[in-house]
């Protein structure tokens, strides 16, 4: 095999893993908040892309125009998701809140399928499908640009981390009796979790919805966005960047060879492979906290 | 009113421990184990057969999962999977010319095998991480089923199911199809009824409780949550295999993809964890109710004139079948099981519940 | 001091009731008079119902399943027995809640951060966490560490320091020597009546510990079965013969021989 098309499967990989890292960083803003893994993630993308498109073409709206409109309109569901669905569940067993963000995965599904149909929209960006030649290197242009974006997104994280809303929302993920003993208000939080990961949502469901169309395989990506959340760590924003690049690179290379020998579809396998090796031998991941339980 | 007490005293252990606390209970079961039988002559054969049938088998199959998530505290999203392990055995079985009971067995037999697979990610981890592995077995066992053709028929083949045959009668009629799961449904209640007068009953929910400390008591948390994944994978197995064998006669990987699987979480969990009669309640709802909103949206929305498009109509269940998640979730977190216990209690109690609550 | 013409207390709680769950009934009238700026006890026993007295007042109840079911509380003259717990913090009411809670995760500097209140400019912000530094050196010292790894003592200052930040006018000490040694109990005691003195904080203080207590209080109640049973200023308190044997260990000269348990019975518990 030759070092350069390794060399470009790695890097293809990597910048695939970084748009994974679009929905991680999205589970983990909810995980930190509420610690459950938001199995709506992928419901939330499709509808973000969904919400862009009807800007865009329903209304004629330029890109740049819908697309933070869409954000804004996302960022106020997820505070009514938090306000309607989860603020009567607080404090209750991690199944039923997973149920819940289960159970709103579908309806959401659901509803947005009952809105826009089934056949898949396509989303214009204007990104050109010429590659981009790096030295020998093949690079998509849209994976470039999307991987640009995670990044961008997760500098402002970053730094949104040392805010003081920022570091009231890490209180509210250590202790919620704690924060509102010192009158941080858990709802708005938790509410505001839900949001970020609602804009999150948005410029995945763009991305996403440019390389594949708009349509119900968006929601499909939760698996993989769950696997690299899981792999660096579920509350850890650096660990899904990182675990993005990690398990893009993991995937583009194993399916390389491993394809041959299945009959392809092998890509699948390996996430999921990734996920419960994960669990099995480091359920903290890469960068999480190791809480230690007691009798 | 019916129940002819006020308030349930027990005054020693063995009578707290029977099955049914009530008389009242008991006649009750027995009215529906009447009506029960008594089905195929009462219900035509088009609702006995789509709606009856599939309630019965789902019931089961959800009793098999409320095992292992409601009484041992096992989460499991991979459940659809372990049926399909059973239903694809057991044909199997049956195509290599094993008699029908036999391979019914075996199928549960596989399914209980790769399902104490499952038990072992368990063993390792809990909640929410036990939710994920499960969740990633269940897309690794979709992956080979559509992947390996000798198993499934083809990736985009299925598999024909041989006509059932039970204690040496071919049954082809829908009555037919209907007691066998009807008994199916019966045994696994039975089963279900008195595990918690049982030791493992006991166990299990020590385990579910606390695992650690269960082990301090001497309860032994490895043997029994693998029994509790074994047993409930049984059941799993033999509901798939008649599932396949008396409703879809066919056996296709989508029939028990990770929807499915959700789904069966679903049921139990609306239905209510750890509660029996429970399970029947949110099968039904899960199962029925988003296709008999969908029609009566159909025939309203066609008796005011409004045009519904095809796509609309057709997401329509899945945006109900969520709603009443979320609905369940936030009217009653304990489950529809709960609701009646609290329907129950009320009436139990009626006239004399003067006492502000 | 009874006797004086009473200013208004700032905290009064009025023969209140908490039902838990709608079935157990946790405090059963209890009524409680803060004046402002003195520092009040509640004594007893485990289970007695102090904790639950301080989560009604901080309206952390709710986190609990529990409500107030009967009885009002009034905090400078309004009545909060119905606010949300945010917004009683906004009012001056902070409750340093029982088990040293502080946010693990984070330093100790982020600590004070998260509590601050909406309003707060960063420049007071600064100004108070070096104020709180300067009553807890040992904190200055670790600010930038993980709070999960300080000792013990140095979490309860980190508690009460968060609390600080919020700007209460009635700080709610729930248990603070709790699992600490006898010298570090006295260091935060002694930063307890300096905080009192220095900002005019009035203090509402749980205690078990009843011999340290009411060295530094000036009245008590002492709770038990969820009821007050005594209540009068600390040195009433401390030679009341019940007190003594039941709360002081035994007075002077004990012979473990002869404590006579129970031919006294607690009187006030019928």
């Amino acid at each position: 095999m030759e070092l350069v098309f390794l060399a470009e499967l790695a890097v293809n990989g990597a910048m695939t893993g970084l748009l994974y890292s679009l929905f991680a960083i999205g589970l983990v803003l909810i995980y930190k908040a509420s610690s459950v893994p938001n199995l709506a993630q992928g419901a939330l993308t499709m509808l973000g892309a969904y919400v862009v498109l009807a800007f865009a073409d329903g209304l004629g709206m330029p890109l740049w125009v819908a697309i933070p409109l869409a954000a804004i309109v996302m960022f106020g569901l997820g505070f009514g998701i938090e306000r309607v669905a989860l603020r009567r569940l607080a404090g209750r067993p991690v199944i039923m809140i997973l149920m819940m963000t289960l159970g709103l995965d579908i309806f959401l599904r659901g509803t947005t399928m009952a809105i826009w149909g089934a056949t898949s929209a396509s989303m214009e960006l204007g990104v050109s499908y010429e590659p981009l030649f790096l030295g020998d290197l093949f690079i998509s242009r849209i994976h470039l640009v999307g991987s640009i974006v995670t990044l961008v997104l997760f500098g402002a994280f970053m730094l949104f981390f040392r805010t003081r809303a920022g570091i009231k929302l890490k209180a509210i993920a250590d202790d919620y009796t704690a924060s509102w003993s010192v009158g941080i208000s858990v709802e708005r939080g938790v509410g505001l979790s839900w949001a970020l990961a609602s804009v999150v949502a948005v410029a995945a469901g763009v991305i996403w919805g440019e390389i594949q169309g708009v349509d119900q395989s968006l929601s499909l990506l939760l698996l993989k966005g769950l696997a690299v959340a899981v792999l660096g760590g579920l509350d850890s924003i650096l660990g899904a960047v990182v675990a993005g690049i990690i398990l893009g690179i993991i995937e583009n290379v194993g399916a390389n060879f491993l394809d041959p020998l299945v009959g392809g579809g092998s890509r699948d396998l390996i996430v999921a492979a990734v996920l419960i090796l994960t669990v099995m031998i480091r359920p903290h991941g890469l960068f999480g906290r190791h809480d230690i339980e007691r009798v | 009113m019916f129940y002819r007490l006020s308030g349930v005293y027990h005054t020693d252990y063995v009578s707290d421990s029977r099955i049914y606390g009530v008389p009242a209970d008991r006649n009750m079961a027995a009215f529906c184990l009447i009506i029960g039988l008594a089905a195929p002559f009462i219900i035509p054969s088009l609702y006995l057969n789509s709606y009856m049938l599939p309630w019965l088998i789902w019931t089961a199959a959800a009793l098999g999962l409320n095992l292992v998530t409601g009484w041992a505290g096992q989460l499991h999203l991979g459940y659809a999977a372990v049926m399909a392990v059973g239903a694809y055995s057991a044909i199997h079985a049956v195509r290599f010319g094993v008699p029908w009971e036999i391979a019914l067995i075996i199928g549960g037999l596989a399914a209980a095998v790769i399902g104490s697979l499952f038990a072992f990610a368990a063993l390792r981890v809990k909640g929410l991480y036990l939710a994920l592995t499960t969740l990633a077995m269940q897309f690794i066992m979709d992956w080979v089923l559509t992947h390996s053709a000798a198993i499934s028929g083809g990736s985009h083949a299925s598999l024909q199911a041989p006509t059932l045959a039970l204690l040496g009668q071919q049954i082809t009629s829908d009555t037919g199809y209907y007691y066998v799961a009807f008994g199916w449904c019966l045994l696994v209640t039975i089963f279900m009824l008195n595990l918690k007068r049982t030791g493992l009953g006991r166990a299990l929910v020590a385990v579910r409780e606390k695992d650690y400390a269960a082990a301090i008591l001497g309860v032994n948390s490895f043997y029994y949550k693998i029994l509790a994944f074994a047993t409930s994978s049984f059941i799993a197995g033999v509901s798939g295999a008649l599932l396949v064998a008396t409703f879809f006669f066919l056996a296709a990987p989508e029939q028990f993809s990770v929807n499915v699987s959700i789904q069966v979480l679903a049921m139990v969990i609306v239905g209510g964890l750890s509660s029996i009669i429970g399970s029947y309640f949110g099968v039904a709802l899960i199962l029925l109710v988003p296709g008999l909103v969908n029609s009566a949206v159909a025939s309203i929305s066609q008796g005011l004139g409004v045009q519904i498009g095809v796509e609309t109509l057709a997401h329509i269940p899945n945006a109900i079948y969520g709603a009443l998640i979320v609905i369940i979730l936030l009217i009653e977190p304990l489950g529809l099981g709960k609701l009646y216990g609290n329907v129950r209690d009320y009436l139990m109690v009626w006239p004399f519940d003067q006492i502000r609550k | 001091m009874q006797e004086k013409p009473e200013v208004e207390p700032i905290l009064s709680m009025n023969s209140v009731e908490v039902l838990y769950d709608n079935v157990m009934l946790a405090i059963k009238g209890v009524s409680v008079q803060v004046p402002r700026g003195e520092m009040i006890a509640l004594l007893g026993s485990n289970g007695a119902g102090k904790s639950t007295t301080l989560k009604a007042i901080s309206g952390l109840l709710k986190t609990e399943r529990g409500r107030i079911s009967r009885g009002e509380i009034r905090f400078e003259g309004a009545d909060i027995t119905e606010m949300l717990a945010q917004k009683r913090v906004e009012r001056g009411i902070c409750h340093v809640i029982e088990g040293r809670r502080v946010f693990e995760h984070l330093t100790p500097d982020e600590n004070l951060t998260a509590a601050a209140p909406g309003g707060m400019s960063r420049a007071a912000l600064h100004a108070e966490k070096e104020k709180i530094y300067a009553y807890f050196p040992r904190l200055a010292e670790r600010r930038n560490s993980a709070s999960g790894y300080l000792s013990g003592g140095e979490q309860q200052m980190l508690a009460i320091g968060r609390a600080l930040v919020t700007q209460p006018r009635l700080l709610m000490l729930d248990e603070p020597s709790l699992g600490l040694a006898p010298f570090l109990v006295a260091e935060i005691f002694g930063i307890i009546q300096k905080i009192n003195r220095e900002e005019g904080v009035s203090i509402l203080l749980v205690e078990q510990n009843a011999l340290a207590a009411l060295e530094i209080v000036s009245e008590g109640y002492l709770i038990e079965n969820g009821r007050v049973v005594m209540h009068g200023t600390a040195e009433a308190l401390k030679a009341n013969s019940d007190i003594q044997e039941f709360y002081l260990g035994g007075g002077e000269g004990t012979d473990f021989h002869n404590v006579k348990h129970y031919s006294r019975r607690k009187r006030w518990l019928s």
